[in-house]
């Protein structure tokens, strides 16, 4: 009796709903993140202004669905110019660091972070812009119009983790990055051309940023700082699941967002934010390796 | 060809300096390698014969002196052109890919501009051939290999650059007696194959017996040059040199 009373005070409608919002927010949390945490397991670089290219890869996205309409195009676009523009950063910031003190480096991408804030900001206004969903169909949940978009954002996010995974896994280049984050100075040895392999990485990582600001952007709204508050998240997550673990970081990303959506069942959203740093201290206190690696030997 | 083309070196080191930040370590080595030439590089521990080996792999630049391949210069170059041009390099290490498989770790050297898919698969029948042990764990994570394996696969690695010469660093330390004679064994394989060897080992039976020509160094620099076989018959400077 008392079991059933329980039961029937637990809001079972909210949490399936806040189960499906945080799978959402985690699939997007968790491309970002795969790319911070790419970049730092194969050079080393915790990269501040990967917020920025998330940023960017929005404006961009506004910006051809603007001239052209076509949503799909604007993200192919948004990703191609991004990981074009990361190489170009890569190239003239960080390889001339390469092999030095990683407080270079943290300097160096924070540096162009404000560049790239204060270049959107001069360039785009402080009005937050809006990209238009592709399509607007709702289905019924419980008493909620639920937005069919928002499951075509986890969908798409994790087709592109899982093309990337592919890649990694089983493509020459893959191979190539994940013997160069293993061993940089082997790899060189092997005959693989780790200053172009470092680019690539760099270059596929703001790709993914870039798409996952467009993918975000109909949720949120364009603006300058829009980059902060996901950089900080996700940089949460590659530390929860292990600095340069790809899979860990997916994992963390939905574990600390499913956290987050539930606790919004009870508090403020803006007060759920404190379970991610709640994660984040106790991992730090108990786990610094990460939550979703093997115990190291 | 003449007789001049055929003793020309393949590897020539010219008095070469290296330093790590502000310590001296190679004091102008002077060796050469000729083609298909196993050579022994012998020393106490910390004279400079890993570091030399670094040296001619592009790992460390050299402030002092020129090496050259095949007689065009390739000091200052990097690793990884100098693998395309064949020379192959097993640290002392071994530095497996850890976390990729035995196949994925062969792949590193095997993907490369201009090899064909035929090649490819020659190359592996080739290396299976020599070390079964490999073929068997093709999908096994290379950090789960036996110490021994690990030598093996860091050999066959660097077999798939189809390398003029193996730059080969302690290939026996740690092994047990067994596996030794098979390190043996694949240095006479990659001789009659005319792939040159620089090796360094702490073992100077093996050493004696696998080389042609052997250098002593001590401080940084080559002290004595000699034949195997005469080195073989003189215990005296294997006494001075390395206390054995």
């Amino acid at each position: 009796m008392e079991l059933t009373a329980i039961l029937y005070s637990i809001p079972w409608d909210q949490i399936l709903i806040q189960t499906i919002n945080g799978i959402v927010t985690g699939m997007i949390l968790a491309l970002i993140a795969s790319g911070l945490t790419l970049i730092f397991g194969i050079m080393d670089v915790v990269n501040f202004a990967h917020g920025e290219l998330f940023m960017l890869g929005a404006y961009i996205g506004v910006i051809v669905l603007a001239t052209t309409g076509n949503f799909w195009l604007a993200l192919l676009i948004a990703t191609l110019v991004v990981a074009l523009l990361g190489a170009a950063i890569q190239i003239v910031t960080l390889r001339p660091l390469l092999g030095r003190d990683p407080l270079t480096t943290i300097l160096a991408t924070f540096g162009v972070s404000l560049i790239l804030q204060n270049y959107a900001l001069w360039q785009f206004g402080p009005v937050a812009r809006k990209i238009q969903e592709p399509f607007t169909g709702h289905f019924t949940l419980f008493y909620l119009e639920y937005p069919w978009y928002r499951l075509v954002i986890a969908g798409l996010s994790a087709a592109i983790i899982g093309g990337f995974w592919l890649f990694l896994k089983h493509g020459k280049y893959g191979i190539w990055i994940r013997a160069t984050t293993q061993d940089r100075v082997m790899a060189q040895a092997m005959g693989i051309p780790v200053p172009w392999v470092h680019t690539a990485a760099f270059a596929i990582g703001a790709g993914m940023a870039a798409a996952s600001g467009v993918l975000f952007g109909p949720l949120v709204g364009v603006n300058h700082t829009m980059g902060l508050d996901w950089v900080l998240k996700a940089f949460i997550v590659v530390v929860v699941g292990g600095m340069g673990n790809l899979g860990g970081s997916i994992a963390a990303a939905i574990f600390i967002s499913l956290l987050e959506a539930y606790a919004a069942i009870w508090v403020s959203p803006a007060q759920a934010v404190i379970v991610s740093f709640i994660v984040l201290i106790l991992t730090l206190l108990f786990r610094p390796t990460g939550l979703f690696v093997p115990t190291p030997k | 060809m003449t007789i001049a083309a055929k003793d020309a070196p393949l590897i020539a080191v010219d008095d070469v300096h290296t330093y790590y930040g502000k310590s001296h370590i190679l004091h102008g080595v002077t060796l050469h390698v000729g083609p298909g030439e196993v050579v022994g590089l012998l020393g106490r521990n910390g004279v400079g014969k890993s570091t030399t080996l670094k040296t001619i792999m592009g790992l460390v630049r050299p402030t002092e002196g020129s090496i050259q391949l095949d007689g065009a210069p390739i000091t200052g170059m990097p690793p990884h052109k100098l693998a395309r041009l064949g020379v192959g390099y097993v640290p002392e290490d071994r530095r497996i890919f850890r976390l990729l498989t035995v196949m994925e770790n062969l792949r590193t050297g095997l993907d490369r501009q201009g090899v064909t898919d035929e090649k490819k698969q020659a190359l592996l029948d080739k290396v299976f051939n020599y070390f079964p042990v490999l073929a068997e764990r093709r999908s096994q994570a290379g950090g789960t290999l036996s110490g021994g394996e690990q030598q093996m696969l860091a050999i066959a690695r660097a077999m798939m650059l189809e390398p003029k010469i193996i730059l080969l660093d302690e290939p026996t330390e740690g092994l047990m007696p067994r596996m030794v004679s098979q390190i043996s064994n694949i240095i006479d394989v990659l001789h009659k194959e005319n792939v040159a060897i620089l090796l360094v080992e702490q073992n100077v039976p093996l050493t004696l017996e696998a080389s042609e020509r052997v250098y002593i160094m001590e401080k940084g620099v080559v002290r004595h040059h000699a034949a195997a076989r005469e080195l073989k018959m003189n215990d005296a400077v294997i006494h001075q040199y390395l206390g054995v």
